[in-house]
C-alpha cells in the first residue's frame, strides 16, 4: 500500500485470464451490418432490465440530495487458452455481470455495486450510494432518450469471442512453435491467447442512455533462452480491438512467436548498463511508455483539480521544448486503447495536451470536468462496475518531428538506447522511472553491445525540455495502465527520440 | 443468499459437473462486503459500499484441465459454464500430472487463527468517516507538509467456500480493516510524496489516527530536499517495508511455476547455500491473527509452516499441487500465493544498523519496476537517506539502485530485530555489503 499514489503501465502480461458464451446471434447480426449499434435492449432482453426500471433506480439514487447519479451495467465475457511444455494446459472462461450506481454531489462520489441485477438489490444499492447526499430530494430524473456514438472503432468481422477453442489452439501453437524453432538454446516457451467481449449499458439523470460492445484481443508469447549457465526471458505481446483478421493480416502469431525468442537470444550476450547520467536514444518500439509516464499521467484532470499534479498551474504556459506536440485519441480504428464512449457515455474526442511545447489541455471525466468549469472530452474510464470512472488515457501519442532514426544514434558519441520495456511508474510530483528490458550501447553514433535490465529515472518538466530530435517513425505500445488500484487498456506511441541528458541505472 | 447455500451450491456444482463428464471437478466461491471512503481537504470525498460474490471452477477430462469463473451465480449460467468448460477440456492436452489433490483433512481449528473480528463488523460509517478526518487534520496541521492527497478507511468482510470432487468440503470466514494517508511535501519543482497505510484483521491492533498521521509526516517531511548523489557501490541498509518487496520479488523466485518453467535464476539450487547464515526465510499459513493466514489454500491444501532458507541454505519452493508433481516434491499450501512469507528476525536494532555504515544508502522507498526473476536482476529507481559515518544525513532523490537478487542475498551483513505481521510478506531492516548507486 505504500505505493497507492503511484501510477504504473505495465507490459501486458499473460496470467489468468478467461471466456465466452456471449448472445453470437445478436454478433453475427452487427457483423453483417443488419442492425444498428448496440442499445440498451441487450440488458432488457437478457436480463429484464427495461429504461423505465433504470429511470426509477435513477430517481432513488437522488433521494438524499444528489445532483446527479449514473447507473453502468456492464456484461464481460473473457476467454483465454495457453500453450507451455508443448501442451494445451489450460483454457478459461471468464463472465463478469453487474451494475455500478453512482450519485454526485458538489466534489462527492457516492458509489455502490451489486452483481445481481434485481429491481430490489439494485434500489437498494441506489440508496447505499444515495446516501453521500443527506438531504431532500429536489431533482428529477429526465426522461432516458437511447443516443449512439458516431464513432465505430472497433473491428467486429470476425470476432474471436464467437470463435470456437480449435481454430485459438492452433493460433496458439502457430506462435508456440515460432518460439521453439527459432534457435536450439530457446529452453521454454509460452504462448496465450486471450479475447474479451464487454456489453456496457449507461444512464444518467441528464436522460443519457447510451450503449457499446467492445472487443479485446491478445497474444502474449515468452520465450526463455539459456547458454554456458545464462538464462534470459523475451516477450512480445500484440492485439487490440480486433478479430481473427489481426492475426492473419496485421501481425501473424508466427511473428508474434519470433520477436520473443529474438529478444530472449540477443538478451545472452547483453551486459549490465552503464550507471550515471548520459545521453539517451529511445527507439520508437515501445518507448511509448515514457509518454504515459513523463506526460500522460500529469495531465489527468484529477491531480490537476486537487492541485496535486505537477502540472495544475501550467495551462497556457512553455512546459517543453516547441517540438514536442502530444495529444491522447481514444478514437484511432481498432487500437486497444480506443472506444465509441468512455465509462461515463461521453462521445471521446482526440484531445491537445501539449502543442508546440505549450501545454493546452488536459484528459478529462464528468467530475473533473464540472469542476474545472471545462468540457469532457471523453476520457471517464473504469475497470469494471465495481470501480467509479477517473480520468484516464487512451492512446497517447508524440507527433513526429522532423529528424530521422540513424541520424538520432549518429549524434550520440556515447550513450544509451532503450528498446524494450518492463514497464514505467511515475508519481504526481512528477518523478518517474521506466524500466528497460533490453537495450543497446551506443558508440561513436553506432549501436554495440545489447543491454539488459536498466532503469531511467527523471522529472517529466526536466524530461520535456531535453527531448532534443525527434523523427518520424511511430510506433506503438500496448499496455495495461494502473492507477488507483483500476486497471486500463491503453497504448502509447512515440518515434525515435533523443534525450540530452537522463540518469541510466545500472552497475558499476 | 444464505452462507450455507453458497457451500451447498459448490457442492451442487461439483456433483454436476461429474455427471457431465468430469473426472475431477473443484469449485470456490467468494462473498464478501466492502466499504471505504476517502476524505480530502476535511470532506468526504468518496464513499463506496458494496456486497458482491464470485465463482471460479476448474475441472479435469482425463488429465485435461479447463478453468472458468463468474459473477453471476445464476444455475443457468453456472451449469452453461460447467459444459463449455467441458467441451474445451476434451480440446486441449492430456496432462499426467494435472488434477485435483488428494484430500487432506484441515486439523487447526480455525477460531484459533484469529481471522475474524465482530468489531469491525460494529463499526459505523460515521465513525469511520471520523478516523480518516482526524488523521488528515494532524497531517495538515504541520507546516511542513503542502497537500493532501487524501486520508482513507476501509472495512472488508468475507467468506471462502470450496468444495471438489475429492471429498473437500470447507469455508472460512475473515475480516480486514485498514487506514492511511497520502502526502506531498517540498517546493516545486521539487515535490515529494510519501504515506503510510495500516492494516489488521483486528480491529484493536489497527494504528491509531496519531501513529498513522506521525509515521506518514515523518514519511514526506524527511524527503524534503532530496538531491542525487554521485553514481558509486555503496552498502545499502533496507528500511523494514523495503525488505518486505525484496521478499515478494524473492517469492517470485521460489515459486514453484518459475521453478518448472526454468524462468527463476533459483531453479535447481535446492540444498545449496544461496544466502548469508543470517538469511531464514519461512511461509507459515498459520499464524493466528496474521494478514496471510488461513485455514487452507485455494485447492483445499491445508495451509503450514515451510523454511524456504535456512541459515542461507534453499529448503524449498512454495508450491501449489501441480508444480509440487512437477518438481516431484510435497504441496506446501500456497495455490493462492504466499500466506504469510517472512525473512526471520536478528540481532540488530535498526539505529545499530545504520551505525555500522561509514557511507551508504538508507533505501526508504523505490518507483519504478526492473526486476527480472530469470537472473535475478534489480534495477529500480529509489529514494532515501544518505548515511556517513552512522549518522543518517540528506535526502537523496531520484536515483537508481542497481543488483542482483543471487549476490544481494549472500551479501546481506546484518539482520535487524523489527519485523512485524502486519502484511502478509515482511521483514525486518537489513545492511547489504554493496549494491550501485546511480546518480550523477
Amino acid at each position: 500500500m505504500l505505493d497507492m499514489n503511484r501510477r504504473d503501465f505495465l507490459r501486458k502480461s499473460g496470467s489468468g485470464l478467461a471466456a465466452g458464451i456471449a448472445s453470437a446471434m445478436w454478433f453475427d447480426l452487427i457483423a453483417q451490418g443488419k442492425i444498428p449499434p448496440p442499445t440498451a435492449s441487450f440488458f432488457e432482453e437478457r436480463f429484464g432490465v427495461s429504461p423505465e426500471d433504470m429511470k426509477k433506480i435513477l430517481q432513488i439514487a437522488l433521494s438524499k440530495g444528489g445532483e446527479f447519479s449514473e447507473l453502468f451495467f456492464e456484461y464481460r465475457v473473457l476467454n483465454s487458452v495457453r500453450m507451455e511444455e508443448d501442451i494445451i494446459k489450460d483454457s478459461s472462461e471468464n463472465i463478469s455481470l453487474g451494475v455500478g450506481i453512482r450519485v454526485l454531489k458538489g466534489a462527492q462520489t457516492g458509489y455502490g455495486y451489486t452483481d445481481d441485477l434485481s429491481f430490489e438489490k439494485m434500489k437498494q444499492t441506489a440508496l447505499t450510494a444515495a446516501a453521500i447526499a443527506s438531504g431532500m430530494s429536489k431533482l428529477s430524473v429526465a426522461n432516458l432518450t437511447q443516443k449512439s456514438s458516431n464513432l465505430q472503432v472497433y473491428d467486429l468481422k470476425s470476432p474471436l469471442n464467437e470463435m470456437k477453442l480449435s481454430p485459438k489452439v492452433d493460433l496458439v501453437k502457430e506462435a508456440y512453435d515460432a518460439i521453439k524453432s527459432y534457435d536450439a538454446r530457446i529452453v521454454k516457451a509460452q504462448a496465450s491467447l486471450m479475447d474479451e467481449i464487454q456489453y456496457v449499458t449507461i444512464a444518467n439523470s441528464e436522460g443519457l442512455l447510451i450503449s457499446d460492445i467492445r472487443p479485446q484481443v491478445m497474444m502474449v508469447a515468452s520465450a526463455t533462452a539459456e547458454d554456458k549457465g545464462v538464462r534470459n526471458t523475451g516477450y512480445k505481446t500484440a492485439g487490440g480491438r480486433y478479430g481473427l483478421g489481426f492475426y492473419q493480416n496485421i501481425m501473424t502469431p508466427k511473428e508474434v512467436g519470433k520477436r520473443a525468442a529474438q529478444d530472449a537470444i540477443t538478451l545472452l550476450s547483453a551486459v549490465d548498463p552503464p550507471a550515471g547520467e548520459q545521453p539517451v536514444v529511445l527507439s520508437s518500439y515501445q518507448s511509448g511508455v515514457m509518454i504515459h509516464e513523463a506526460v500522460g499521467h500529469p495531465l489527468e484532470a484529477d491531480g490537476n483539480r486537487k492541485k496535486t499534479s505537477i502540472m495544475w498551474d501550467k495551462l497556457g504556459k512553455q512546459v517543453a521544448n516547441p517540438i514536442v506536440t502530444i495529444y491522447d485519441d481514444p478514437t484511432i480504428s481498432d487500437y486497444r486503447g480506443s472506444f465509441n464512449i468512455d465509462d461515463e457515455g461521453t462521445i471521446p474526442q482526440k484531445t491537445m495536451l501539449i502543442d508546440k511545447g505549450k501545454l493546452v489541455g488536459y484528459m478529462q471525466d464528468r467530475l473533473s470536468a464540472k469542476l474545472m468549469g471545462m468540457d469532457m472530452n471523453g476520457h471517464g474510464r473504469r475497470q469494471t462496475y465495481r470501480n467509479n470512472p477517473i480520468p484516464r488515457m487512451a492512446n497517447t501519442v508524440l507527433a513526429p518531428g522532423d529528424a530521422n532514426s540513424e541520424d538520432i544514434i549518429k549524434s550520440v558519441t556515447k550513450g544509451f538506447y532503450a528498446e524494450t520495456y518492463q514497464g514505467g511508474q511515475v508519481s504526481d510530483t512528477g518523478k518517474f522511472t521506466f524500466s528497460v528490458n533490453m537495450g543497446y550501447l551506443i558508440e561513436d553514433g553506432r549501436l554495440t553491445r545489447p543491454i539488459k535490465n536498466a532503469t531511467l529515472i527523471g522529472t517529466n518538466v526536466q524530461i520535456l525540455n531535453e527531448v532534443e530530435m525527434i523523427a518520424n517513425d511511430t510506433q506503438f505500445f500496448l499496455g495495461s495502465c494502473g492507477k488507483d488500484g483500476q486497471s486500463a487498456a491503453v497504448t502509447a506511441g512515440t518515434p525515435t527520440l533523443k534525450i540530452r541528458q537522463m540518469t541510466v541505472g545500472g552497475r558499476q | 443468499m444464505k452462507n450455507d447455500n453458497l457451500l451447498k451450491l459448490a457442492e451442487d456444482l461439483v456433483a454436476f459437473g461429474r455427471k457431465k463428464g468430469a473426472t475431477q471437478i473443484e469449485v470456490s466461491i467468494g462473498q464478501g462486503s466492502e466499504f471505504s471512503l476517502d476524505v480530502r481537504e476535511g470532506e468526504v470525498e468518496r464513499l463506496v459500499e458494496a456486497g458482491s460474490k464470485g465463482l471460479s471452477l476448474r475441472l479435469f477430462v482425463e488429465g485435461k484441465m479447463a478453468r472458468a469463473s463468474s459473477s453471476d451465480l445464476s444455475k443457468e449460467t453456472l451449469e452453461k459454464l460447467v459444459e463449455n468448460a467441458i467441451e474445451r477440456a476434451k480440446l486441449s492436452s492430456a496432462d499426467l500430472l494435472a488434477g485435483l489433490p488428494e484430500k487432506e483433512v484441515i486439523s487447526v481449528d480455525i477460531e484459533k487463527l484469529k481471522m475474524w473480528d465482530p468489531a469491525i463488523l460494529e463499526l459505523l460509517p460515521e465513525n469511520k468517516i471520523a478516523v480518516a478526518k482526524e488523521i488528515e487534520k494532524i497531517c495538515l496541521a504541520d507546516k511542513r507538509v503542502k497537500k493532501s492527497y487524501g486520508s482513507s478507511y476501509g472495512t472488508y468482510t468475507g467468506e471462502t467456500f470450496l468444495a471438489n470432487s475429492n471429498g473437500f468440503s470447507g469455508s472460512y470466514k475473515r475480516t480486514s480493516c485498514s487506514s492511511g494517508v497520502y502526502l506531498q511535501s517540498g517546493e516545486e519543482p521539487n515535490l515529494f510524496d510519501e504515506g503510510w497505510n495500516d492494516s489488521s484483521r483486528i480491529l484493536s491492533e489497527l494504528e491509531s489516527p496519531e501513529e498513522i498521521a506521525k509515521k506518514a509526516i515523518h514519511r514526506v517531511t524527511r524527503l524534503i530536499g532530496g538531491k542525487k548523489v554521485d553514481t558509486q557501490n555503496v552498502p545499502v541498509v533496507f528500511e523494514a517495508p523495503m525488505t518486505a518487496s525484496l521478499l515478494a520479488f524473492l517469492f517470485n523466485c521460489i515459486n514453484g511455476n518459475s521453478i518448472y518453467l526454468k524462468q527463476s535464476f533459483l531453479a535447481g539450487k535446492i540444498g545449496e547455500k544461496i544466502g548469508s547464515d543470517l538469511v531464514t526465510v519461512t511461509d507459515d499459513g498459520l499464524i493466528p491473527g496474521a494478514a496471510g493466514t488461513k485455514p487452507f489454500d485455494g485447492e483445499g491444501v491445508p495451509t503450514r509452516k515451510t523454511v524456504v532458507i535456512e541459515n542461507g541454505v534453499l529448503k524449498n519452493y512454495l508450491m501449489d499441487t501441480y508444480a509440487s508433481k512437477k518438481l516431484s516434491m510435497k504441496s506446501t499450501g500456497n495455490s493462492s500465493g504466499t500466506n504469510n512469507f517472512y525473512l526471520s528476525p536478528g540481532k540488530s536494532t535498526p539505529e545499530e544498523i545504520i551505525k555500522s555504515v561509514d557511507k551508504g544508502l538508507f533505501l526508504t522507498g523505490t518507483i519504478g519496476f526492473g526486476l527480472v526473476p530469470t537472473t535475478g536482476d534489480i534495477s529500480r529507481g529509489a529514494y532515501g537517506l544518505w548515511i556517513e559515518k552512522g549518522e543518517l544525513t540528506y535526502p537523496v532523490a531520484e536515483i537508481t539502485f542497481s543488483g542482483n537478487l543471487g549476490q544481494l542475498l549472500k551479501g546481506i551483513e546484518m539482520v535487524g530485530n523489527d519485523v512485524k505481521f502486519k502484511d502478509s510478506i515482511t521483514g525486518p531492516t537489513i545492511k547489504v555489503a554493496e549494491m550501485t548507486v546511480g546518480g550523477k
